[in-house]
């Protein structure tokens, strides 16, 4: 089998296990939107002093249920021997990696779309540059679904993986973080001029953790 | 030996510098003596950095079959442990130092955060190390992180050099007040407390590998006794 | 400029404090280890 076809498969079955369990809807956005009302109490609502920081709320509040939805992905693996099931599919690491990846970066579409509207509802957010603030938020996603995939197939068997992933993940993501909110920034303030520089670096640190994971997550199956 | 000998001769070239960097070395025309803290803040960074390069290359190794061995795994952890130690010195030193010149604790300048993003990078590898119960399991587990980890802190470095750029404020104190090493005493010292700095990463990074080495397959060797303990007992005396 | 001489001590002093305590565990978990592996052979 390709290895299109194997990952399509691989991210199917997970989409299709969230889509029946969904913990990603019902759990994780809801996780993501309290964490925006969050920042909310611990910040001045009034002055405008919210809507001036939205964009990196807005990206602080996606990696972190990010996070969520890494250690959801990995969860689903560690019962029922789903391990050596994957395992012993035959199916190419590469593949499986893109899968899972695939997978995570559709859910974190639907979660930065509805906390993207989070943010212009609660935050008072006008909204300028659309086609910036996409073009940042696809590399953006890829990048930290991409690192939280091959951190997370790391974690897999590990002791203390709920809290070893996330410390792991969020010092690595730091350009996803800074690019995204510069982006986001500068989309926003009716710069654009300045956001795209951004997006290649988005696109960069993409490509890498792609890279990097394809190549490790095999190997990493193997070992967990 | 070799490590007692090691040992001797970064004791006496750490108190050495100690002498060289307060007493020794004029103060600076601009800063007075507060750039003192820059014999300590350099090396340190200095050695931090070759920590983790070290730390790559022997992850390096090791995932490569060929010259693979338990050695360079050990050799890894042992590296990461001593830089990451170096890096929390150099922040503190950098703070330590930044308080009386720049005014504040810190500054998100880009060589103070992509420092202390790397302190928690490594951070978050010591405690996979401590994860893995066989070497096997930890060593490509933490080879992988290792590298991963390296291959992210350039274009941390990257993003967050140009993220300085937007957003340094055009104050009157300069953040980059960086020290000049004039006369001869200064770049001396400075360049002796490197060589201090850097026997003494070497004495530690031997040290800990020596430990490291030692207590390998401890647990293992301690659970193999156990059993033949309970297999040489007779038949009567077991319980029931 | 003085009484910044106050910083430097405290740096000096965190930093050869922090690298002594190091390095005081390293020896003496290194001379116990040893001391255990000795008795192993028996």
């Amino acid at each position: 089998m390709s290895i299109l076809r194997s990952s399509l498969l691989v991210a199917g079955k997970d989409l299709r296990i969230e889509r029946r369990s969904r913990v990603a809807m019902q759990q994780v956005l809801p996780f993501g939107a309290i964490v925006l009302v969050l920042f909310a109490f611990a910040l001045d609502p009034d002055r405008g002093l919210l809507s001036r920081v939205a964009p990196g709320l807005f990206w602080t509040a996606v990696l972190l249920a990010a996070l969520l939805a890494v250690g959801r992905a990995f969860a689903v693996e560690e019962g029922n021997a789903a391990r050596d099931g994957l395992r012993l599919s035959g199916l190419d690491g590469i593949a499986i990696f893109f899968g899972k990846a695939v997978a995570i970066v559709v859910e974190l579409a639907v979660l930065e779309v509805v906390l993207g509207l989070g943010v212009v509802v609660l935050y008072d957010v006008e909204v300028h540059g659309l086609l910036l603030i996409v073009a940042a938020a696809i590399p953006a996603t890829i990048g930290l679904a991409a690192t939280g995939t091959v951190y997370g197939v790391l974690g897999l068997g590990v002791r203390a993986r709920e809290t070893l992933v996330p410390l792991l993940v969020l010092p690595a993501v730091t350009p996803v973080m800074l690019g995204g909110t510069q982006a986001f920034d500068a989309a926003l303030d009716g710069r654009p001029g300045d956001g795209w520089p951004w997006v290649q670096l988005l696109w960069a640190f993409a490509l890498l953790v792609v890279t990097l994971g394809a190549l490790a997550f095999g190997p990493l199956l193997e070992e967990s | 030996m070799t490590l007692k000998w090691l040992t001797g001769l970064t004791v006496v070239s750490l108190a050495v510098t100690v002498v060289l960097a307060l007493v020794v070395a004029p103060a600076d025309a601009v800063q007075g003596d507060a750039y003192r803290l820059m014999y300590l803040h350099v090396p340190t960074a200095w050695l931090a950095y070759l920590a983790f390069f070290v730390t790559a290359v022997a992850s390096a190794l090791w995932l490569w079959p060929r010259t693979r061995s338990t050695t360079w795994d050990l050799l890894a952890g042992a590296s990461a442990e001593v830089g990451v130690i170096f890096t929390g010195l150099c922040l503190a030193m950098g703070s330590f130092w930044g308080r009386p010149i720049w005014g504040t604790w810190w500054e998100w300048d880009a060589r103070v955060t992509t420092t202390a993003v790397l302190f928690f990078l490594y951070l978050g590898y010591l405690a996979l190390r401590r994860t893995g119960v066989t070497a096997a399991e930890r060593g490509k587990r933490c080879a992988i992180a290792a590298l991963i980890a390296f291959a992210d802190v350039p274009v941390v470095h990257f993003s967050v050099t140009w993220w300085e750029t937007l957003h340094q404020d055009a104050t009157v104190f300069n953040p980059k007040l960086d020290v000049h090493f004039e006369g001869f005493w200064m770049p001396f010292t400075l360049v002796f407390a490197v060589f201090a700095f850097t026997l003494l990463y070497a004495t530690l990074v031997t040290a800990r590998l020596q430990l490291a080495e030692l207590e390998e397959g401890k647990e293992e060797r301690e659970l193999e006794r156990a059993i033949e303990r309970r297999v040489r007992v007779p038949a009567e005396q077991v319980p029931v | 400029m003085d009484h910044n001489w106050g910083y430097v001590a405290a740096g000096f002093t965190i930093t050869f404090v922090t690298l002594a305590a190091y390095s005081g565990w390293l020896w003496q978990r290194l001379r116990r280890t040893r001391r255990s592996l000795a008795d192993e052979g028996d």
